[in-house]
């Protein structure tokens, strides 16, 4: 049976975990002069260190928003997020940051994308230079190192924007739908690559997703979110060992667990 | 995925043109010259050399001037006011149009100027061409920065307006703090297929304006066509517009080579 978490664990006891973060009372309102909008209310959860949290819900439930604002590309209207107990007061590199539309560097090589938050960084350049090949390497492009963005497909682009993230070693991996612009083969192989990352690298994993069996595939937990305003339905444990089959018993159960709360068909 | 393929760039306009990688364009394009040239000799048969006077006449005035030694000083004195006129103005032009469209602040305090100074045509400067830098090469680099400066700064403002936000984002968590580092790293080769469409159109309409910024009595290619319109040598004008025209076309194509190496990420 799918384990339920009604309520976050309080901010406090993660107030020294490296990476935890820690989303506390977190509200956005939108408010140009119309009628204001509010995108979500009281959103409040922890993620432990070297977790792997999903965030789902339908679309409009402010999904986006709550990464926006997590990210520090977005100000929260009430609330704070908190890294390492440190508040979030704009981007961070203590964060990976990947997009749906990759949104690489159309000018910059397979390569150069990779290495562009590390130029910022105090590394010596031979040190940025084996960084960047055990990126590419953990992502499998090295052979395309010299390509251009233009002529890779979707899921290249994807694993290239994963490594573009990671190689500046941020403690936090934070993905916004990141497979959400590729068919749906490339999307269960990458699925299968992120976890493989995950586990090798120990990162802590924020993802956000309205595909409910990605968030199943993936997830320790899942926060689960209701729409008008945005905000928290459930908070779902996935006690499913991995690697975890479509097929089996359990992670369907979950799959329908979680369609239940959004209030999904089936 | 739109920002991966730089909607904003038309890639089609590298190839056309010239077509010098297709041979069968350039075939044809040869083809429609020739046509031209014979249709206008059979035009010039019928009319007196005054109002057209044939190719040959026009080919043979064009060889006497350049042997003369008359075609090749009057090229000579418009680059020296067309090259500075030309940096001036593009320089300036893509700084401020980068500057404005990036900083909220420098656009709101220079809106108004911005409209005020804009529709006034480059020839009505020429008083103050006159006054501020005198009869010399000074004055017309002045008239050709100014039409240079116009272009290349609305190409420049609409290039840097375009850079789509997701990138500043994606800078932006990647490490990229201040203004300074995300023009440099970001916004500048976001803009770039869009600042070189500028820059181009502008290196031809600087030509031109070499003819407008002549018209004062500086020598060059300009005073030269302008002379022989007054005198009725229409041979002698059609001959100088086709050095105006040769000029244009070396200079569009070297550029068009430069802009296609620097945008090979792109085609």
């Amino acid at each position: 049976m799918a384990g339920v978490n009604r309520g976050p664990a309080s901010g406090d006891e993660l107030g020294d975990d490296p990476a935890g973060v820690v989303v506390d009372a977190v509200g956005k309102t939108y408010d140009d002069g119309g009628t204001p909008v509010r995108a979500l209310d009281d959103v409040s959860f922890a993620v432990e260190s070297g977790e792997f949290v999903c965030v789902v819900g339908p679309s409009g439930c402010g999904k986006t928003t709550l990464f926006r604002i997590i990210a520090g590309l977005t100000e929260a209207t009430d609330g704070e997020i908190r890294v390492a107990g440190s508040p979030v007061t704009g981007p961070t590199t203590d964060m990976g940051v990947v997009f749906q539309e990759y949104h690489l560097f159309p000018w910059l090589t397979v390569e150069e994308n990779v290495g562009f938050g590390l130029e910022r960084t105090d590394r010596s350049a031979a040190e940025r230079e084996r960084r960047v090949d055990e990126m590419l390497d953990l992502v499998g492009l090295t052979e395309f190192r010299d390509s251009y963005p233009k002529s890779l497909s979707g899921g290249m682009k994807q694993r290239v924007a994963i490594a573009r993230s990671l190689a500046v070693d941020p403690e936090l991996l934070l993905m916004d739908e990141p497979f959400g612009a590729v068919d749906a083969q490339t999307r269960e192989m990458l699925q299968r690559e992120l976890l493989d990352v995950w586990a090798s690298t120990g990162k802590t994993a924020l993802f956000v997703t309205h595909d409910v069996a990605e968030a199943v595939t993936l997830a320790d937990r899942i926060v689960v979110m209701a729409s008008e305003p945005g905000r928290i339905a459930e908070i779902v444990d996935v006690d499913v060992s991995r690697p975890r089959e479509r097929g089996d018993p359990a992670f369907g159960e979950h799959v329908a667990r979680v369609r239940d709360l959004i209030g999904a068909r089936p | 995925m739109a920002t991966d393929t730089g909607r904003e760039f038309d890639g089609s306009g590298l190839q056309a043109g010239l077509g010098l990688d297709d041979p069968r364009r350039l075939l044809r394009g040869f083809a429609g010259l020739v046509g031209f040239v014979v249709l206008w000799y059979l035009v010039s048969l019928t009319q007196p050399p005054i109002v057209l006077p044939s190719p040959v006449a026009v080919a043979a005035e064009f060889r006497g001037q350049f042997l003369s030694g008359t075609m090749p000083e009057a090229l000579a004195s418009s680059i020296r006011h067309w090259v500075p006129g030309t940096i001036a103005g593009t320089g300036l032009g893509v700084g401020a149009g980068v500057a404005l469209a990036w900083s909220g602040l420098l656009d709101d305090v220079t809106a108004p100027l911005v409209r005020v100074l804009r529709p006034v045509p480059p020839l009505a400067l020429i008083g103050f061409a006159i006054a501020w830098f005198g009869l010399n090469h000074a004055g017309a680099a002045f008239i050709i920065a100014v039409g240079g400066f116009w272009i290349n700064f609305y190409a420049s403002y609409g290039a840097v307006e375009e850079v789509s936000d997701d990138l500043i984002d994606v800078g932006r968590t990647l490490g990229v703090r201040g203004d300074l580092d995300m023009v440099r790293s970001v916004v500048l080769p976001a803009s770039l297929p869009g600042i070189l469409t500028g820059i181009r159109t502008g290196l031809g309409r600087c030509w031109m304006l070499v003819i407008a910024a002549e018209i004062f009595s500086v020598p060059g290619i300009g005073r030269e066509i302008l002379r022989a319109s007054n005198n009725l040598r229409v041979d002698r004008a059609i001959a100088y517009i086709l050095v105006l025209s040769l000029m244009y076309l070396l200079v569009d194509v070297a550029f068009r080579a430069v802009q296609r190496r620097v945008l090979a990420w792109q085609a």
